[in-house]
């Protein structure tokens, strides 16, 4: 009961939000304040909610609630409340850097009455996807108030007609997915308006076959669409996402394309019924794990073309993406298996899906407030155009390079460890895993071309040089307003990257207490708990005969810093001088747009190569 | 009672290693340069002549063209990420006291680290011919790393363990079979674009773009830059001896590592020879090579699992 009073407070203070801020909206930060610290306080009610369960003070609970007629049912359990603490915790940043950021000169001009009201009802639909327990009425409640406020919030820029276009877009999709997800749930036997999940699961198990493979299709497509899966993401989300205000790209990529990912663990993990054939329900982890593949490979190599820093962002979101897909589909290949090395492996994959969403959700919130700080600092996003910020903005910079080493996976930053997990997952199976073998080798080249694009972004925007010379000369950092949130999810990203024993504690603990799900039994299995060691400097898994990996970010830290430390006493060995002298240009007199090599030319012939993956740019 | 040299501590081996990597890889450079110079009828440098280049750069003039930190933190981070590798590689099928921290994922995060901070170095220095060589560096390493990854995984295969020991000395070469030999096959073919030489070292292409990414570095920025290349140029040579080449499984780690030495010396023989007498590829033809050794490395893993 208490929960369920603390849930709908955290709704109402938002819904109250949607209603009081637009009448503020004249005074335009004072409205920002007011968004922001009614986000905090419905943030705070939730992250409460949270972190009672996650903490194990409270179990989970499911209970229903009756508007009239109408009964909706909720259930909040771990998993709904990791998801409730993002959207909490991202929420409130956004909304805290939006007070700053809606300030930009481009933006002056543009009433806010409309943003401030959908803002709220964008973050309350997002609590309540996660929260409602049914795939009919409170779903489509749900569904359609996260779409059609996100839908105002992406087409804010709306004297750009390719912006609304983009926006439009981005609704069609949406409604396509709503309708492949509630037409898939209205197929099931014995569902109605307002069943709970549980029970279409053994709704699930009573159908034939056919038609459960038709439901799982759909299930997979609506969800995979909103996720941003191979080949249907590419239709909506990188014009969504780089076209959107940034506070609200960092929410559209950062946590609400996750809410894709919600709705697929929650098909593959507790609604494949014990009725359902283990060969039938191992398909459907191998079709999922192939499109994840297929989506990590295609959405990144697209992102390596892209020179506009945000729609660069937003195909790497689908990428990214890809690498949790392939996780989770490999999770319940290797789950239903019934192999207790796969079994084991499974706890790997599965943990590492949901790390690497949790990084995800913070490094690419953190990389779209950056990219958001650069346009709002110098009016442009084209990474052509860009160069040397660092010496200009140097905390943007600083937030940057932890951003894109995260999302890089360099060692000892978030998206290592999830990555490692996801890959070793992989590997380790060997034959019994087959084909997911390959696609490890795949996802761990794709890393490497991750790591390129993002060495170009950091690189073209910030190291580099060329801003000076294309765009106003009195660059400035920005304000306290807007650097606070990025610094805060700057610590955040590193405390994900140093202490992996935490969070993957933290998300067997999620699965073990998940009750109705498949996963629970492996997850609660204290051999499993046995399997997977952690401790402050890492994780160990144990595969018993001698199969062991390992990832210890804090180690491999301190190695590199007295290694550098050796470094810089060889470096100083000599006792060189040191002087200053300008970049020699090979005979120009000044550097200027016609004789440097700008961001389009970086990998010329892999993109050149690559041609046939699509997402090509004219002219790069 | 000789447990010292049966099995020595692993610190030692730490060090033992990193000594070794640090004093052969210069050495192993000199005979490259030997050789090019003998298959060109010159007399060549002494065999040492890299060890002079490295003393000499330390004592020379630092020049600091971009002033901003990733500048001056790049040499630094290429140089540590390489000692990090070395330090936890096994020491002829001895672990090391590092090797428990880092299994094969992380040994291949860490070998890309030290490609990222060439990178990095080469954007903060601003200059064109900079930025060129970065960019033809890392597609060269986007296709490269797989196919070395790919030599690994069949250890990784074979005994299901990430562990470098294990992986790297696990098998018995006979146990690889016949994906094993297409593997050395790859990996022999890959060796020059593993160590970045002809026709392989399109990054740097003095003639043409003028050493690329370390442009603007000199003195001991440019000597870090220098050693990390030649340490990463012994590791990649050494691998493949490593993985392949059975150890005589003597008592002493020592016997063991003089001959894995030795063949490693034959491999930079072969590397020298080969870079001597290759033109350079384009990049773009270079990708095509690459790409299609990737194909052959994954049907050999292909081969190993459903074979």
């Amino acid at each position: 009961m208490e929960m369920q009073s603390t849930l709908l407070a955290g709704l109402a203070l938002l819904l109250g939000s949607a209603l009081i801020t637009p009448l503020l909206a004249t005074q335009r930060r004072v409205a920002g304040a007011a968004n922001f610290l009614f986000t905090l306080a419905a943030g705070t009610s939730f992250g409460l909610l949270a972190f009672a369960i996650l903490s194990g003070s409270v179990p989970g609970e499911s209970f229903v609630l009756h508007l009239g007629e109408i009964a909706v049912p909720f259930l909040i359990d771990g998993f709904s409340a990791l998801f409730l603490a993002l959207i909490s915790f991202m929420g409130a940043l956004a909304a805290f850097y939006c007070i700053g950021y809606m300030e930009m000169a481009h933006y002056r001009d543009y009433p806010l009455r409309g943003f401030y009201l959908a803002f709220p009802l964008f973050l309350a639909g997002m609590v309540g996807i996660v929260t409602v327990d049914d795939l009919s009425i409170g779903f489509t409640v749900a569904w359609q108030t996260m779409t059609l406020a996100s839908y105002f919030l992406i087409r804010f820029d709306d004297r750009n007609p390719e912006i609304v276009r983009s926006a439009n877009k981005y609704l069609l999709l949406m409604q396509v997915a709503w309708g492949c997800v509630v037409v898939a749930a209205a197929a099931i036997p014995e569902s109605g308006p307002g069943t709970p999940l549980h029970a279409l699961a053994e709704g699930l198990g009573a159908a034939e076959s056919p038609r459960r493979a038709a439901i799982y299709a759909l299930l997979l497509l609506g969800f995979g669409i909103k996720a941003g899966m191979f080949p249907l993401g590419q239709l909506w989300l990188p014009d969504a996402h780089s076209s959107a205000p940034s506070p609200i790209s960092a929410l559209l990529s950062g946590v609400m394309i996750k809410t894709g990912v919600y709705g697929i663990v929650r098909t593959l993990f507790w609604m494949v019924p014990p009725e359902v054939q283990v060969h039938e329900g191992r398909n459907l982890g191998l079709v999922l794990a192939c499109f994840g593949v297929v989506t990590l490979f295609i959405g990144t190599v697209q992102a390596l073309k892209q020179h506009d820093a945000k729609r660069l962002h937003a195909y790497h979101s689908i990428g990214q993406m890809g690498y949790i897909l392939l996780a989770i589909g490999s999770a319940q290949y290797f789950l239903l298996s019934g192999n207790p090395l796969l079994g084991t492996l499974a706890v790997l994959a599965l943990v590492g899906g949901i790390y690497h969403l949790a990084n995800h959700a913070l490094f690419k919130g953190l990389l779209f407030l950056t990219t958001g700080s650069v346009q709002y600092a110098t009016g442009t996003k084209d990474l052509d155009k860009l160069g040397g910020l660092l010496t200009l903005m140097p905390l943007t910079a600083f937030a940057a390079a932890i951003a894109s080493a995260s999302i890089a996976g360099i060692p000892a930053f978030s998206g290592f460890v999830s990555k490692w997990a996801i890959i070793g997952s992989g590997l380790l199976g060997g034959k019994a895993a087959g084909v997911i073998v390959l696609f490890a080798v795949i996802a761990l080249m794709t890393s490497a071309i991750t790591l390129a694009s993002y060495v170009k972004f950091f690189g073209m925007a910030f190291a580099s040089a060329g801003v000076e010379w294309n765009e106003k000369k009195d660059i400035r950092e920005v304000d306290f307003w807007m650097l606070l949130p990025m610094l805060l999810l700057a610590a955040a990203c590193l405390v994900q990257g140093f202490f992996p024993a935490f969070f993957v504690d933290l998300f067997v603990g999620i699965f073990a207490n998940a009750d109705g799900s498949i996963a629970q039994a492996l997850f609660a299995d204290p051999a499993t708990q046995a399997a997977l060691a952690t401790s402050w400097a890492g994780v160990r898994l144990d595969l018993g005969a001698g199969g062991v990996a390992f990832v210890m970010p804090l180690v491999v830290l301190a190695a590199l810093v007295v290694a550098m430390v050796l470094a810089d006493w060889l470096r100083t060995s000599g006792s060189s001088a040191r002087r200053s002298a300008p970049v020699w240009l090979c005979g120009y007199q000044t550097r200027n747009q016609d004789n440097s090599y700008v961001s389009s030319h970086i990998y010329a012939a892999f993109k050149k190569f690559m041609r046939w993956t699509g997402g090509n740019v004219h002219g790069a | 009672m000789q447990p010292m040299f049966d099995n020595p501590p692993g610190l030692l081996l730490v060090f033992g290693n990193l000594l070794v990597f640090l004093l052969f890889a210069p050495l192993f450079d000199g005979i490259i340069r030997r050789v090019a110079a003998r298959v060109q009828n010159r007399v060549g440098p002494p065999l040492l002549q890299s060890f002079y280049d490295l003393f000499k750069l330390l004592g020379k003039e630092n020049v600091d063209s971009a002033g901003t930190a990733p500048y001056r933190l790049a040499p630094l981070v290429a140089f540590a990420s390489i000692l990090c590798v070395v330090a936890i590689l096994p020491v002829a099928g001895r672990p090391t006291a590092l090797t428990p921290y880092a299994d094969a994922i992380s040994l291949i995060y860490l070998l890309t680290l030290g490609g990222v901070a060439v990178l990095m170095g080469a954007f903060a220095s601003r200059n064109i011919y900079a930025l060129i060589g970065a960019s033809r560096e890392m597609t060269t390493m986007i296709m490269v790393e797989p196919i070395l990854f790919m030599i690994l995984l069949l250890g990784v295969l074979k005994t299901g363990s990430l562990d470098l020991t294990t992986v790297i000395y696990g098998t018995p070469a006979r146990e690889y079979g016949w994906p094993g030999i297409v593997m050395l096959v790859v990996s022999l073919f890959a060796l020059q674009a593993f160590v970045g030489r002809q026709p392989f070292d399109i990054a740097e292409a003095e003639q043409e773009i003028m050493g690329g990414p370390f442009m603007e570095y000199s003195g001991p920025n440019y000597a870090l830059f220098k050693y990390y290349l030649m340490v990463k140029q012994m590791f990649y040579a050494y691998l493949p001896v490593a993985v392949f080449v059975p150890l005589l499984g003597a008592r002493h780690v020592g016997f063991d590592l003089v001959i894995q030495l030795m063949l490693t010396a034959l491999v930079f023989l072969l590397i020298g020879l080969l870079s001597a007498t290759h033109p350079r590829f384009r990049i773009d033809q270079a990708l095509k090579y690459f790409a299609g050794l990737f194909v052959v490395a994954l049907f050999a893993i292909g081969g190993a699992l459903f074979a």
